[in-house]
């Protein structure tokens, strides 16, 4: 019997490591350790085994079960692992294919630039504010300190719809509109669509502009530069150089032209600056008495900055974009790239 | 306008360079949009004196000159001219110098014989146009000094942009003025007024009279008798050149050139053609014409200023002179005018007539009557010296009423409010006084000025302050960060709205279109729009047909954004666009009517094209479900129903209702409309009332119990006669469900073999729930028989 028990413990040991699959490790289980398995029958005999050899074989019977037992959980594992990498290896995927990208979409980039603008001015404080396309002249011009025989206005710059009524030469009327409608102080950024009569390579007759406006008690031309030179900075960079010299608005006194260091060129001089090294960015100033008188503010005790920029050109030098038509030409070969 | 930089120096010492200069004066307000040196591109060029002229041995148009230009033997030269003589001076480029365009000159040979140089006429040195031979020098130009400096081709002209403000600009005595302050230089006045001692009397010659002194309050004039008409000296015609101006002849010339150094406009009569020779400044009379000076006949209307003779008009004021009285080769005696015009009154007659000339242009900006004056004198001066003119003795000068200056108090403190400065009193006044102003008056806390004749811009204090600022330097003034109080008002409150909306669409994957406010009638017909869609805002004066009315619809922009993209290749588009349309006002004094809209334009494939799987065109359920989303973001519920609408196809348009108004339409383009814009694939849009949808901003969104108590589901699946709607069934199912029923899906509608004809399947899937409590099998069954029951009546559905 002894004999027999190391036979079988051969045996059992050798048909565990043969099995290939999960399958054969069972049927080798079954015929050993299972109910009428041949370690189970050895196991049931030992009883009729001489009383003086039954504690050695038991122990022994005992020992080969165990060590068949293990060597199966052992196997078992092994052959676990290999199924789950056999489906691994099957299910491997190709991840130089591309993936199913959900399509998005793109924001025109006038509208980009206008909402950054706006968000730049509104961290500052300023409120949006809009007005209609279509404006009366009082609004667009006589109220801005510019009567009808103002040179500043030009016939063939403005639409008309009819005598007293035109679009928009500018965003400047929503000042206007403001300040009739609250009091002082007021802080508002303006975004919309502007029109002239101008169509040729380097005007649309559509465009668009960004106005300003803050009124309030002491508000100096010191605060102008500085709201403007940190507009600046946030929008086309720290490093941009940014000066205010003399012009003329009939709405503002003293008035300014914001220039900044060419953002092709960095101020060395190229075609798109006209080699002077500075592009005209903005035009602003001190709000004009007389623009407070129309909007029922007292100009001794309120003072105010007031500017414009234009929205296309923004863009444009923002994007290298090298003619105002493709932004309304709405072709997507455009449009995607933004 | 071009300035030299010369002819500044007559009058102002500048100790700058060209681009220190243009800095300088950038900073002062005078833009300078650019820098010429007409003499960069010379070379090498000398004064040349001919010492012989031989003829060429193998050509007959050449001669062989020998020239002197101070360096040992003459040079031999061949040339082609033939205007010159032994003696003549010439401008020589030497070998080794170079020419205007890059071209330089080297020794070479022409025809056999060898040349040495070049000698120049005006238009090979780029000063002129004349081209009939050498450039002759004056005699006593010294041989082998530079030509260019010689001709004042040394100078520097700056393209400057004079702010409509600023009339006294217009003329380099203005700016030498504004120079003259800033630099802290003294103003010169080199030029004197003719001397006429001994000439007749004026009065006896000519007379003046103002018959409309609003419109003209001086009028001044000089007689000059005996000139010659010819061609100007060169310094002249190169200054005029240089800025820009044709040379005339030397009458003509003077004006101009008076004009660019005074800004100060002028105009010569032919004093012999004028009616008992003398001068009316009145208002035309109905019907009167003149032929101006550019040929054309302009009717006069009563409003216009005239000069007039005895007779009739002779110029219209201040804008063109006529033709018949033109200073031409045989006048003799010329009537001199220099007038200060009222702005207005020269701004009117040049719109009314249509006509923009360096007069009318400068008149309205505002003119200086003292500067009136001196370019008369200026004027008769150089009448007198160059085209040998008698000036007759004493000046007409009609000015019955001065014009008044203004006078405008500036308190010190108020600038340093006002800029954010600490600019002392002293130096504030320094700064006004240096630019003409008179002081009146000063205290401790003010000063009171009065205005030069030439500053029509200022009337008040701010006027005054920017001045200083000016000065002061815009770049001195310091930087402050502001300090804003956000103001209460909510000015634009679905700003921040549809700025989300514009990002959940991009986020939907369609791409944002931004078309012009301008349509026409054509347009908007042909996207088979009509209704009010056809009640336009029209513009008086637009610039082409298609652009002749503000858009109604956003529609044909859409439609037009489709069949440029098809065209170039893009034939799957999803696209939207956000923006305004504009309707006439129902009352006619109101603005007209301005809304928000948005579109959406689907085309193409769903999807864009992956490995993995086959492109599906879009239909009529992509742009519904577009919709649907949009509503969704909005938390907003719509209703849809079938409607008919001329720019979509019967059977697959929609119309979109939100508490039972129409905000908008949807569907298929009808196919008239694809053909009429070339497009040959199915086109799906909707077009939403924006403004309509943002009006209702439903509350804030209250929490609902999570429910504790799990869902149970049953499907259920009916026939029903094919033409009954699904979302009615849907609708009556969630009815009949009651309270336990939480939700009802279509998932499935099969028309086909497997169901008699007439009839189609609609399979639901119900979800019962309750907040409190597991629901028994009893109660669905229950409330599904109730949907059963329900969908039998209204529908005739049995149960599949
Ligand atoms: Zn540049």
């Amino acid at each position: 019997m002894r004999d027999q028990l190391e036979a079988v413990r051969g045996e059992a040991l050798r048909a565990v490591a043969d099995a290939a699959d999960l399958q054969s490790l069972e049927t080798a289980r079954v015929h050993y350790l299972g109910r009428k398995g041949v370690l189970t029958n050895i196991l049931r005999n030992v009883s009729e085994a001489p009383e003086e050899e039954r504690p050695v074989l038991g122990k022994t019977a005992n020992e080969i079960k165990k060590a068949v037992v293990s060597a199966i959980e052992e196997r078992k594992q092994a052959l676990e692992a290999k199924v789950l990498e056999d489906q691994a290896e099957q299910d491997r995927a190709d991840l130089t294919l591309p993936g199913r990208r959900p399509s998005f979409g793109h924001k025109h980039p006038i509208s980009q630039v206008i909402e950054e603008i706006t968000d730049i001015f509104a961290g500052l404080g300023f409120r949006v504010a809009t007005g209609p396309d279509i404006e009366t002249e009082y609004y667009n011009f006589d109220s801005l300190n510019t009567p009808a025989d103002h040179p500043a206005r030009d016939l063939h710059d403005t639409f008309f719809v009819k005598p007293g009524v035109v679009l928009r030469t500018h965003t400047s009327p929503v000042q206007m509109r403001v300040m009739e409608q609250t009091a002082p102080p007021v802080a508002v950024i303006v975004p919309g669509r502007t029109f002239r009569v101008d169509a040729d390579a380097s005007h649309s007759p559509m465009f668009h502009q960004v106005e300003g406006l803050w009124v309030d008690k002491g508000v100096t031309f010191a605060e102008l530069k500085g709201a403007l030179m940190l507009f600046s900075h946030a929008f086309f960079g720290k490093d941009t150089e940014v000066r205010f010299r003399p012009h003329y608005f009939p709405f503002t006194e003293p008035s300014a032209e914001m220039d900044i260091s060419c953002t092709v060129c960095k101020g060395q001089g190229c075609r798109v600056c006209k080699h002077l090294g500075w592009l005209e960015i903005l035009g602003c100033g001190m709000v004009h008495p007389e623009v407070f008188k129309y909007a029922n503010y007292d100009s001794e005790t309120y003072t105010g900055f007031a500017f414009g920029m234009g929205v296309d050109r923004m863009a444009m030098l923002k994007h290298s974009i090298d003619s105002i038509h493709h932004l309304y030409e709405n072709d997507v070969r455009f449009l995607e790239q933004f | 306008m071009r300035v030299s930089l010369n002819w500044l120096r007559e009058f102002v010492d500048i100790d700058l360079g060209a681009a220190e200069l243009a800095h300088h004066l950038t900073m002062l307000g005078l833009e300078i949009e650019s820098v010429h040196v007409p003499g960069e591109e010379l070379e090498n060029i000398a004064v040349g004196e001919i010492t012989s002229i031989e003829p060429h041995p193998n050509a007959d148009k050449l001669v062989v000159c020998k020239t002197d230009v101070g360096e040992g033997e003459p040079l031999q030269i061949i040339c082609g001219a033939d205007n010159m003589k032994v003696g003549d001076k010439v401008p020589t480029a030497k070998v080794g110098g170079r020419l205007p365009g890059g071209f330089d000159i080297a020794r070479r040979k022409m025809r056999g014989v060898e040349s040495h140089g070049m000698m120049c006429s005006e238009r090979e040195l780029g000063v002129g146009e004349d081209q009939g031979g050498l450039l002759i020098l004056a005699p006593d130009a010294p041989v082998g000094a530079d030509a260019v400096e010689h001709l004042g081709l040394d100078d520097v002209f700056l393209e400057i942009e004079v702010t409509p403000n600023r009339g006294d600009w217009a003329g380099v005595i203005g700016i030498a003025r504004e120079l003259s302050a800033s630099l802290g230089a003294s103003l010169r006045q080199p030029y004197r007024g003719p001397s006429t001692e001994g000439n007749p009397p004026v009065t006896g010659l000519s007379s003046v009279t103002i018959d409309a002194p609003a419109h003209c309050p001086r009028y001044l004039a000089r007689v000059a008798l005996n000139a010659a008409v010819k061609p100007a000296p060169l310094w002249m015609r190169s200054r005029l050149t240089g800025a820009g101006l044709r040379s005339i002849n030397n009458v003509v010339d003077i004006t101009n050139y008076v004009l660019l150094e005074t800004g100060h406009p002028l105009h010569a009569f032919d004093l012999d053609t004028l009616a008992e020779r003398r001068v009316v400044v009145r208002l035309a009379e109905e019907g009167e014409t003149l032929v101006t000076l550019d040929g054309e006949k302009r009717k006069l209307d009563r409003d216009t200023l005239v000069i007039a003779d005895a007779r009739e008009p002779i110029a219209v004021a201040g804008v063109m002179g006529g033709e018949p009285t033109e200073v031409g080769e045989n006048t003799r005696n010329i009537f001199l005018e220099s007038a200060y015009f009222n702005p207005k009154s020269i701004r009117r007659s040049a719109r009314a007539l249509g006509m923009a000339t360096e007069a009318s242009q400068r008149f309205q900006r505002g003119a200086d009557p003292e500067m009136a004056a001196h370019a008369l004198e200026r004027a008769a001066a150089l009448l007198h010296e160059l085209a040998g003119a008698q000036i007759a003795h004493g000046v007409l000068d009609e000015y019955p009423k001065p014009v008044e200056r203004p006078e405008v108090t500036l308190r010190y403190t108020r600038t340093n409010d006002l800029l954010g400065t600490e600019i002392p009193p002293s130096k504030q006044t320094r700064f006004i006084t240096s630019l003409g102003f008179t002081s009146l008056e000063e205290t401790s806390t003010d000063a009171r000025f009065r205005a030069p004749s030439w500053r029509h811009d200022v009337s008040q204090e701010a006027d005054l302050i920017e001045e200083i600022a000016r000065l002061y330097n815009y770049g001195e003034i310091p930087v402050a960060l502001p300090r804003v109080s956000r103001t209460e008002t909510e000015f634009a409150p679905q700003d921040r709205r549809i700025r989300r909306l514009r990002g959940f669409l991009v986020g939907l994957g369609l791409t944002e279109c931004l078309h012009m406010s301008f349509s026409s009638e054509r347009q908007t017909e042909k996207a088979g729009l009509n209704g009010r869609a056809l009640r336009f805002v029209k513009l008086l004066n637009p610039l082409s047909e298609n652009m002749a009315a503000m858009r109604t619809s956003l529609i044909p922009g859409m439609l037009g954004h489709a069949a440029h993209n098809i065209n170039h290749g893009r034939s799957t588009l999803r696209s939207f666009e956000i923006g305004p349309v504009y309707f006439p006002a129902p009352n006619e004094t109101d603005l007209p009517q301005q809304t928000q809209r948005v579109v959406f334009l689907l085309t193409g494939n769903r999807a864009d094209r992956h490995w993995s799987a086959q492109p599906a065109p879009v239909d009529i359920y992509d742009i519904k479900g577009l919709v649907e989303a949009l509503f969704a973001s909005l938390r907003l519920d719509p209703s849809v129903t079938e409607a008919r609408h001329s720019a979509y196809t019967p059977g697959q348009c929609g119309e979109v209702r939100l508490n039972d108004t129409v905000v908008g339409a949807f569907g298929r383009v009808a196919p008239h409309v694809l053909k009429a814009f070339d497009i040959e694939q199915p086109v799906y849009l909707a077009e939403l009332q924006l403004d309509a949808l943002l009006a209702h901003e439903p509350p804030a969104p209250q929490f609902q119990k999570i429910p504790a108590h799990p869902p149970s589901w049953r499907d259920l699946a009916v026939l029903a006669p094919v033409d009954t709607p699904a979302g009615a069934v849907v609708q009556a199912a969630k009815e009949a469900g009651g309270k336990i029923l939480r939700d009802v899906q279509l998932f499935d509608i099969y028309k086909g073999r497997q169901v008699p004809s007439g009839k189609k399947s609609l399979a639901l899937n119900l979800v019962f729930q309750a907040q409190d409590r597991t629901l028994t099998d009893k109660e669905t069954d229950k409330a599904f028989q109730k949907i059963l029951h329900r969908l039998h009546k209204d529908f005739g559905a049995e149960l599949r």
